[in-house]
């Protein structure tokens, strides 16, 4: 068992941390989050310079954590991109991974991913969104809502449903998994204003109105879109978690500052008992979710997943989030209220939310359990 | 409750209903515009407090009752009325107090005078008859008059010559103003030569009023939270079948409901400044708390300001923030529960 993170892994760390430094100013950090603005500029200078290294993912991780803890609006928008792209590499065909997945990779298109709708939220399988096969296409008609990089996105991987499910029970059958061009016509978005954080990030609502895709763009086989969605979860809660992480430790950075600035200290010179508590419990929060958020990523990026820990790593970083921005706001009062610290603060909440809420991933994490001990 | 407060309360859930429920997010994030604080003020709810000609004179109660409810629906309103009783408990001349109890002319305290260290929010110098220098964290800086401690240590009321300076983020209550204001009068009068005394008193008095915000902000976020796991549905069922949406939100509504009742019992007698601090400390948790919980339940729907969810999450940390400092009001309340000097190490 080794805690410690390969040279490569710690380079990405440097590296992030530069880029982070370098472009992610107060001011540009602050315009994105008021004004709602996807950082287009900064986006296209991390690809140039490669601060996402797909074939190590190890590499992403930690650049994920390290850029979100400089700034999460910013760091969420840089590392977004290929949102979904697991996809294409598990169950895409040579000739999809070729035409859509490696120009992502490369930093030449942008993804999207689009499973959530406006009726559905955590119960996936109840999506209305429809395609039905028309000659040599389909036509998809329906609608998703709150899908990241929904404005900005070349393709999008679209779940529908394909065929009726043989029952109630079993709804998450005949569900499909397509890759929509952005440029298709019958697609149309909407994008979505006034969120309370991320607001650096694109979400949008993406329209479907008879929108033909041609047969080939469906990834796998049909019918198990359900299932490479869930897979995918698997793989991108992990992302999360570091999401997680990196608001967390950014929260404890700024305590840490805020405390040897403007820490009352007692008579004896050192800070005030309550005041060491609280960043005590923050800091041993951040390393137990880093723990939790490395160990699933240890399974997964063995090929050997594990989605009770990987549930854990997800819900345990973005509660710890929460918490840790909660926490400092509270004890850094107007020092915090008028710095970054407000935007981590609202920023944190999403992660309770996005890709599978705090109460779906504590379902998982005992229903998987359950199943693994055969009770 | 007695008839009069009743009546009050009545009173304002129809101007909930008329004004503010059908605006409250242009009236949190956007402007309050010089017609509706008008309008709150023809209410009588600035001069609650108010000794001036027509002020209702010191009435926490109703004024604690004003603000639990308008903060069920726009805390940014309560808090702008806040601010107005809180400035008029502190000044005695009429032409202020009525400018401010009309809604012509707004008033507010600058309180982080007691929530950061000193020095730490700026520095005014009371000279030869002048008051110059800047003041950081100005909650309602944009107002008329402004009430502020000064190095030398007096308590002045600012009448003029004093503009906003840097602005600050906003957490909550977008349209009231916050940033600091550059100061350079001698239109000013002293209120106390004892000013830090006098502004850590009405700090004080300000406990069962945050406290009621709180409340307010609770009861208008689990409400909406309430309605809508009776409609939502997801895997089949509504929202407010699955325990652990249930069992969460009805453990935090019990709470608020014994907060609620604790409040009403301090409202019908004297409290001690250890049972407001009490009602405070306690109804800012809940507020935090129960806020985060409702926004979990709309899902992304909460996160999107429309739905009128995420203000509350946002609003409920910066009260906590502007009205309350967690080392600071511990500090006291542990030495009254103590009965002597505690947590100070």
């Amino acid at each position: 068992m080794d805690f410690e993170l390969n040279d490569e892994a710690k380079e990405a760390v440097v590296k992030a941390r530069e880029f982070a430094n370098k472009y992610f100013t107060e001011e540009v950090a602050e315009r994105s989050d008021r004004e709602e603005q996807f950082p287009t500029d900064i986006v296209a200078i991390s690809k140039r310079e490669k601060i996402l290294d797909f074939s190590n993912p190890w590499k992403v991780l930690v650049t994920i954590e390290e850029l979100v803890r400089k700034d999460p609006g910013l760091g969420i928008s840089v590392t977004i991109s290929a949102f979904g792209a697991e996809i294409f590499m598990f169950f895409g065909n040579d000739a999809q991974k070729e035409k859509y997945m490696n120009p992502v990779f490369a930093g030449q298109k942008t993804l999207g991913l689009g499973v959530t709708e406006a009726g559905g939220g955590s119960d996936v399988a109840n999506i209305k969104t429809e395609a039905k096969l028309d000659g040599d296409s389909y036509l998809l008609n329906g609608g998703k809502m709150f899908i990241s990089n929904g404005q900005i996105a070349d393709y999008f991987l679209v779940l529908a449903r394909t065929t009726q499910p043989p029952s109630p029970e079993k709804k998450h059958r005949g569900l499909s998994v397509f890759i929509v061009d952005s440029k298709t016509p019958g697609f149309s978005v909407n994008k979505l204003h006034g969120k309370l954080g991320v607001r650096a990030t694109n979400t949008a609502e993406l329209i479907f109105n008879n929108v033909r895709v041609p047969k080939e763009n469906m990834i796998g086989e049909e019918g198990k879109g359900f299932y490479y969605i869930m897979t995918f979860f698997n793989i991108s809660r992990i992302y999360v978690a570091a999401q997680g992480l990196g608001i967390a430790h950014g929260a404890l950075d700024r305590l840490v500052d805020y405390s040897k600035k403007y820490g009352e200290v007692s008579e004896t010179g050192e800070l005030k008992e309550s005041l060491q508590l609280a960043i005590a419990e923050i800091a041993t929060r951040v390393e137990a979710a880093r723990n939790l958020t490395y160990k699933a990523a240890s399974y997964l990026f063995k090929f050997t997943p594990n989605p009770v820990v990987t549930s854990m790593s997800k819900y345990y970083a973005a509660d710890t989030a929460v918490f840790s921005t909660r926490r400092a706001m509270e004890l850094m009062s107007i020092h915090g209220l008028t710095t970054d610290l407000e935007r981590f603060f609202r920023d944190a909440k999403i992660l309770d939310i996005w890709e599978g809420t705090t109460e779906v991933e504590k379902l998982i994490i005992t229903r998987m359990m359950l199943k693994e001990e055969g009770a | 409750m007695e008839e009069e407060y009743e009546i009050l309360e009545n009173t304002v859930r129809d101007f909930n209903t008329k004004y503010v429920d059908n605006n409250s997010l242009k009236l949190e994030n956007d402007t309050m515009g010089k017609d509706f604080v008008k309008m709150l003020a023809g209410q009588g709810f600035f001069s609650m407090t108010s000794q001036a000609e027509g002020g209702a004179g010191t009435d926490i109660k109703a004024l604690s009752i004003v603000l639990e409810n308008l903060a069920k629906s726009a805390p940014a309103v309560a808090v702008k009325t806040l601010l107005s009783n809180s400035f008029s408990t502190a000044v005695k001349e009429q032409d202020v107090l009525g400018a401010v109890a009309d809604g012509s002319k707004s008033g507010t305290v600058t309180f982080s005078d007691l929530l950061v260290g000193k020095g730490q929010n700026g520095n005014l110098v009371l000279e030869k008859g002048r008051v110059s220098g800047e003041k950081e964290f100005v909650v309602g800086s944009d107002s008329d008059f402004i009430i502020t401690l000064v190095d030398s240590g007096e308590l002045v009321l600012l009448k003029s010559g004093f503009k906003t300076g840097k602005k600050h983020k906003k957490l909550g209550f977008r349209s009231i103003g916050f940033s600091s204001i550059v100061v350079d009068t001698e239109d000013f009068t002293i209120l106390s030569k004892d000013g830090r005394k006098t502004m850590e008193r009405m700090y004080e008095d300000l406990s069962i009023p945050v406290a009621a915000i709180s409340l307010g902000m609770s009861e208008g976020v689990s409400q909406k939270a309430l309605d809508y796991a009776k409609v939502r549905t997801a895997f089949g069922h509504y929202l407010k079948d699955f325990q652990p949406l249930a069992f969460d939100l009805s453990s935090l509504v019990a709470e608020m409901e014994i907060l609620k009742r604790y409040f009403r019992d301090l409202l019908s007698s004297s409290p001690s400044q250890k049972e407001a601090m009490f009602l405070k400390h306690k109804s800012l948790t809940l507020a935090k708390d129960i806020s985060r919980t409702s926004l979990q339940i709309h899902g992304g729907y909460g996160y999107l300001e429309d739905f009128g969810i995420e203000k509350f999450y946002r609003d409920s940390m910066a009260l906590s923030v502007l009205f309350h400092s967690e080392e600071k009001d511990m500090e006291k309340l542990s030495g009254l529960v103590f009965e002597s000097k505690a947590g100070f190490v």
